[in-house]
């Protein structure tokens, strides 16, 4: 997925995952969990965290061992950081905010399945230094919340007619149930990719 | 040969270092995580016995104590699977019973708060569900909760039930509740849900026959 431009080091690793290269609407990864959590602000935002954390530390941990780790098992280490990531962030929610744990349900586990982690992983921190893979993490994880939050913003409110759980819109608001099922999610992310990109092409990028 | 056996080491190696990782971490929260299981069903049920307003001054580590104070396990469920609950030193007949059954999608767990002596529903609480959010998963919004408390769970209806969900906005007599529109699966679920653990409890700490 990385352009052949030759390496893209320091914080240019960071900033071309915030627009350019953003996972979300560029690559089209990290779509499962764009759908499933962006129903709720809160949510979408502990997700985000949970995210950019994995992101940091798994691209860290790999790229510190990125030449001692055999060829063959590259991919199987990476998974278990990763996983091993995830779970510690399972178990801190579980002890510490119980409810929004309670809330997100399955979904921080399925972090581990998040193609931007083990895209990152794979596509960049087996290649480069710690301090850049950690600023790559970083970026992907700003990028991919960039892309979540506006989406919850919109569905929250319309569906729910509350924001961060607090009711903003006045109660006779009719609700959108639509907003807040999965496939509005597909509408919502769908608009968002098609304008991004719009903008995009018209700043004459192909 | 001597490569192989280097790459099952290395991978061995790494996954017994991350396993020690997450198991540390574990160890060092576990007792966390159960006494945050503990003290939110033991804050539905002091909430369902009206206690809640008590209960603000408390820290989550006071809790069981402040419970193991006021509440007492009705013996009577003693085997039965059902967790029940009265007030310590009262002769009342509020009674808060944990309840089970198949929702629309995942099982729907909670307790329900029912006076044996007024014959009336006094609360429910769901502590888990897999409804759909914002259709089914309205029934853990407290405006829908309030729509059980004071019902009458006597006399059975002619057509067997105790409570009968209705479309919503259409629940006119003492012994139907108002369901959730774009919810009917829910709606027929807590239906059954509700009806089955009001016998099933009346049955066991009255020794009546179930419906």
């Amino acid at each position: 997925m990385s352009p052949a431009t030759g390496p893209v080091k320091g914080t240019a690793a960071l900033k071309r995952m915030l627009w350019d290269e953003n996972p979300v609407i560029g690559q089209i990864l990290g779509i499962c969990s764009a759908l499933a959590v962006t129903n709720l602000v809160k949510n979408t935002l502990v997700m985000c965290l949970g995210l950019i954390f994995t992101l940091i530390m798994s691209c860290f941990t790999v790229s510190l061992m990125r030449n001692v780790i055999p060829r063959q098992v590259r991919m199987i280490i990476q998974v278990l950081i990763i996983a091993a990531y995830v779970i510690v962030i399972k178990i801190v929610l579980d002890a510490y905010l119980p409810d929004i744990s309670n809330e997100l349900g399955p979904y921080v586990g399925l972090i581990i399945t998040n193609c931007i982690v083990m895209g990152r992983t794979e596509g960049y921190a087996m290649a480069n230094r710690p301090m850049d893979a950690i600023l790559d993490g970083l970026g992907a994880g700003i990028g991919y919340s960039l892309v979540l939050l506006p989406i919850a913003m919109i569905r929250e409110p319309l569906g729910l007619g509350s924001f961060f759980g607090i009711q903003v819109l006045p109660s006779d608001w009719t609700r959108w149930n639509m907003m807040v099922i999965a496939p509005s999610g597909f509408f919502c992310l769908a608009t968002f990719i098609w304008i991004t990109r719009s903008i995009k092409n018209s700043g004459g990028k192909k | 040969m001597k490569e192989k056996l280097k790459t099952i080491l290395f991978t061995v190696a790494v996954t017994a270092v991350f396993t020690i990782l997450v198991s540390g971490v574990n160890a060092v929260l576990a007792d966390r995580i159960t006494a945050n299981k503990l003290v939110a069903r033991q804050f539905v049920v002091l909430d369902l016995f009206g206690l809640a307003s008590e209960t603000v001054i408390l820290t989550d580590a006071q809790i069981p104590g402040f419970f193991s104070e006021k509440i007492v396990v009705d013996p009577a469920f003693k085997d039965s699977g059902i967790e029940s609950y009265r007030l310590k030193n009262s002769t009342g007949g509020l009674i808060v019973c944990s309840f089970s059954g198949q929702g629309f999608w995942d099982n729907i767990n909670g307790f329900i708060a029912l006076d044996l002596a007024d014959r009336k529903i006094k609360g429910i609480e769901f502590t888990m569900h897999g409804e759909t959010p914002g259709l089914g998963g309205r029934i853990s919004e407290p405006e829908f909760k309030a729509r059980f408390i004071d019902k009458p769970f006597e006399p059975v209806r002619s057509d067997g039930l105790r409570l009968k969900l209705v479309s919503e906005g259409t629940a006119k007599k003492t012994d139907e509740v108002d369901g959730i529109t774009g919810a009917t699966g829910t709606s027929s679920a807590i239906e059954k849900i509700v009806n089955y653990s009001i016998n099933r409890i009346l049955n066991i700490s009255e020794g009546r026959a179930a419906q």
